[in-house]
């Protein structure tokens, strides 16, 4: 029978000294690492929320700085967040000091972890482990670190909870953009207070107006004098950059949300020059185109998802010009065609502005006493009106994006189109006096009567 | 003299003798038990101590007591101003031999012996003071060209009178520094005042009993000095005791490659002329391993380090005359040292 060497039962105990150093120190290195995953994890998860949530509540350009800045932020606290973990992770020494701290154990680990590779050890080494050992229930690993399950994991529920809270932004915040995409088909707008300039190079979506050549003289001869007005303003690169910036966010915000923001909304706009001598008539029969009598252009515009293409809902004769009139289906399906005439079916956009061209001239061609009241008696006796009344003159497409000039420095101030607000039921648009048949035998009466 | 060769003791014998010491040195002395373990940690550590007291408050009478308690030779050296080299380390006189011849003999002075008191060693000239540095620092004394061994265990303690400074001289740092440690002896308190009248004033003298037997007490001290010796630091603590003797350097930084862990302490800074030297070092780990000891541990620990820094680097710092004049001892520069060094977590 054999006895194990005293250096033997010294390797023994020394082996359970350092291993129970050693589950010391894998519990304060898995502290660590859960110290920097779950701070981690909190920031992406905490920034992440307050991206979404911003991509919802804050215009393009404060969505693009706050993210920025919050980028920023978070990189830096990720950094220290890891650079705490690094700093907390133990080495053997560093967990035998530890330990000798908390169970108060007078350096006792610390010096038998550090000498325990060296030699000689002295004789006082085997009653150092011995004595060290009578202390084992005191640096159990359990009671130098009682935590399994770092602190951290609090700012972690705290940034799940955030995000948990940034969801229903999105819900409330989606509704009424829903709600507006769906109510504000028609719009009015006075182009007059439209600021016009030369699209951006870059700028893949450039403005495409279609309108009688009265009108789009008129629109030249703006979009000239807003060149020359702001040409200081058009040509700054910062300006460029901001615009370059506002898109950029702008997108980000439309893939985040999985909505189509306002600005890139392809928009069509009718238009109705109340400038023209030609559409006097016409604004004369239109209580709001009478608001912009003077020298103002007011239009319509309808506006539309992009994601289904559908774009332009041109009044057809046929139209029975209700201003709060929503596009079938089957008309957008139309619309979409015409839209995109420009290049896949040029014939169509051709007749879609020959068809305004030729509603206008047909407008002109009467003259304005089709819809004059009280005109002369020599004209009163005309062909019924072919076409149903109330629409336009003439009818302008346009694929635009509305720009924020909120901006500082972006010059003209941004006017938000006028929206026409639905009818109830009981109200009816106002409508000119459509042209009848008159009998032939009442006409002499009636001549008679105006010519009093 | 004696050949007995001790056993190797234990950390517990190590622990037992001390406090036995300890009690019969308390038996004369009354109170000044820092004092006392102090001096004897000094002993064991293999060192010298400078114990500075006002004159009464029982220096001489601790050094007799550890004499006797210990059972060891033990001398007592006045010193004075007039006191030669020759005085305390011993001469050649003429002596005539068994066969009548006459030859130069040597004399050992009264630095051969066990236990030597140095009684107000400020009032010799550095000279004579000088004498005592070879006999401190390597135990032997040369004479004539001839060097004399001083048989271990030796011990010298030194006492120093503050308050008569006229027709004094001042020890000079390097004599300072092969102490290793001071010793400051204060007034006793009420309660101490009274036991020391009660028992010094009666017919019986405390007895003191001898820990050792005479022939066997010098190795069994010398055995108890190499335990002390065995006890381990980790590097840690020894990094530590360095940290905390280089913050006691002013501007220290210029010493160390490391600024950046360099301990800038403003306060030493402004008032220390000179921080310690490596002794100081030396001293606080030697300190420390008795303090082990006598805690039952074979490992030294910071707190070990911090309780005998005072008395190991306090007379190891040379002050500046804005300290003497802002009222800044050495001690609290220690202590202002050792807060800095802690919390720098260094």
């Amino acid at each position: 029978m054999s006895f194990p060497s005293p250096d033997k039962r010294a390797d023994e105990k020394l082996g359970q000294i350092l291993g129970r150093v050693g589950s010391v120190r894998a519990r304060l290195n898995s502290l660590a690492l859960q110290h920097a995953i779950f701070y981690t994890l909190a920031i992406v998860i905490a920034g992440g929320a307050a991206v979404f949530a911003g991509a919802y509540v804050l215009p393009p350009l404060a969505f693009l700085v706050g993210g920025s800045a919050l980028a920023i932020v978070a990189a830096v606290g990720i950094a220290s967040a890891v650079g705490a973990a690094w700093r907390m992770r133990a080495s053997a020494l560093k967990a035998a000091a530890i330990a000798d701290d908390r169970a108060q154990l007078k350096g006792r680990l610390s010096t038998i972890v550090a000498l325990a590779q060296s030699e000689p050890r002295g004789p006082l080494w085997p009653y150092l482990v011995e004595d060290t050992l009578g202390y084992r229930d005191e640096f159990a690993a359990a009671k130098i670190e009682r935590r399994r399950v770092s602190r951290a994991i609090y700012p972690l529920a705290g940034a799940i909870v955030l995000a948990a809270l940034a969801f229903p932004i999105s819900k409330i915040r989606r509704a009424p953009q829903i709600a507006a995409a769906g109510g504000q088909d028609d719009l009015t707008v006075n182009l007059d207070d439209l600021h016009l300039r030369p699209a951006d190079p870059g700028d893949e979506s450039g403005m495409q107006v279609t309108a009688d050549p009265a009108t789009m003289r008129r629109l030249e001869d703006k979009l000239a004098r807003e060149s020359a007005a702001g040409g200081n303003v058009a040509g700054n690169s910062l300006n460029r950059l901001v615009n370059r910036a506002r898109e950029i966010a702008g997108n980000l915000q439309s893939k985040l949300t999985g909505q189509q923001m306002a600005s890139n909304h392809r928009l069509n706009l009718r238009l109705a020059d109340a400038g023209n001598d030609q559409d006097q008539n016409e604004i004369r029969r239109a209580p709001e185109t009478q608001k912009n009598q003077r020298g103002e252009v007011a239009g319509q515009f309808k506006q539309e998802q992009p994601r289904s293409n559908r774009e332009i809902d041109l009044p057809r004769q046929n139209d029975s010009r209700q201003p709060n009139s929503q596009p079938s289906p089957g008309r957008n399906g139309e619309a979409s065609a015409e839209s995109n005439s420009g290049k896949d079916n040029p014939d169509q956009d051709d007749s879609a502005t020959d068809r305004s061209i030729q509603q206008s001239g047909e407008n002109s061609s009467n003259g304005g006493a089709a819809h004059g009241i009280g005109a002369d008696p020599d004209s009163l006796f005309g062909a019924p009106t072919a076409a149903k009344l109330g629409s336009e003159g003439f009818e302008i497409a346009i694929e635009a994006r509305p720009v924020d000039h909120g901006a500082k420095g972006a010059g003209h101030a941004y006017v938000p189109p006028k929206v026409r607000t639905p009818l109830n039921l009981t109200q009816e648009p106002d409508e000119p006096v459509a042209r009848a048949a008159v009998p032939a035998d009442d006409r002499t009466t009636i001549k008679r009567v105006f010519e009093r | 003299m004696n050949n007995v060769q001790a056993e190797t003791p234990t950390v517990a014998d190590f622990a037992r003798t001390f406090r036995r010491v300890q009690a019969e040195i308390h038996k004369m002395i009354i109170g000044h038990e820092q004092a006392v373990e102090e001096l004897l940690s000094a002993l064991f550590a293999g060192g010298h101590v400078l114990i500075e007291g006002v004159p009464g408050t029982g220096k001489t009478t601790l050094v007799k007591t550890l004499g006797l308690a210990l059972n060891l030779s033990f001398n007592r050296i006045q010193f004075t101003v007039d006191l030669m080299p020759a005085d305390i380390t011993g001469t050649r006189v003429i002596l005539s031999g068994e066969d009548g011849r006459r030859e130069f003999t040597f004399q050992p002075g009264p630095v051969f012996c066990h236990i030597l008191l140095g009684d107000e060693i400020n009032r010799a000239t550095p000279k004579t003071q000088s004498a005592l540095l070879e006999a401190m620092a390597e135990l032997q004394v040369t004479v004539s060209g001839t060097t004399y061994r001083i048989k271990p265990p030796y011990f010298v303690m030194a006492t120093l009178n503050p308050i008569e400074m006229e027709g004094t001289y001042p020890l000079p740092e390097a004599q300072l520094d092969r102490f290793l440690f001071k010793v400051r002896l204060n007034y006793p308190d009420e309660g101490e005042l009274i036991r020391i009248i009660a028992s010094t004033t009666g017919p019986e003298e405390a007895g003191i009993e001898a820990v050792f037997h005479a022939d066997e007490a010098p190795a069994r001290i010398e055995a108890l000095k190499r335990l002390v010796r065995e006890v381990m630091a980790a590097p840690a603590m020894e990094i530590y005791a360095a940290r905390l003797v280089r913050a006691t350097q002013p501007q220290n930084s210029r010493f160390v490659a490391d600024e950046a862990r360099a301990v800038h302490d403003e306060m030493v800074n402004r008032y220390v002329m000179f921080g310690s030297s490596p002794r100081g070092a030396q001293a606080l780990i030697l300190g420390a391993k008795v303090r082990a000891l006598l805690d039952g541990r074979a490992n030294i620990a910071r707190e070990d380090i911090e309780h005998v820094a005072v008395a190991a680097l306090a007379h190891r710092i040379m002050l500046n005359y804005a300290a003497l004049s802002d009222g800044i001892d050495a001690a609290h520069i220690v202590e202002r040292v050792i807060k800095s060094v802690r919390a720098a977590k260094v």
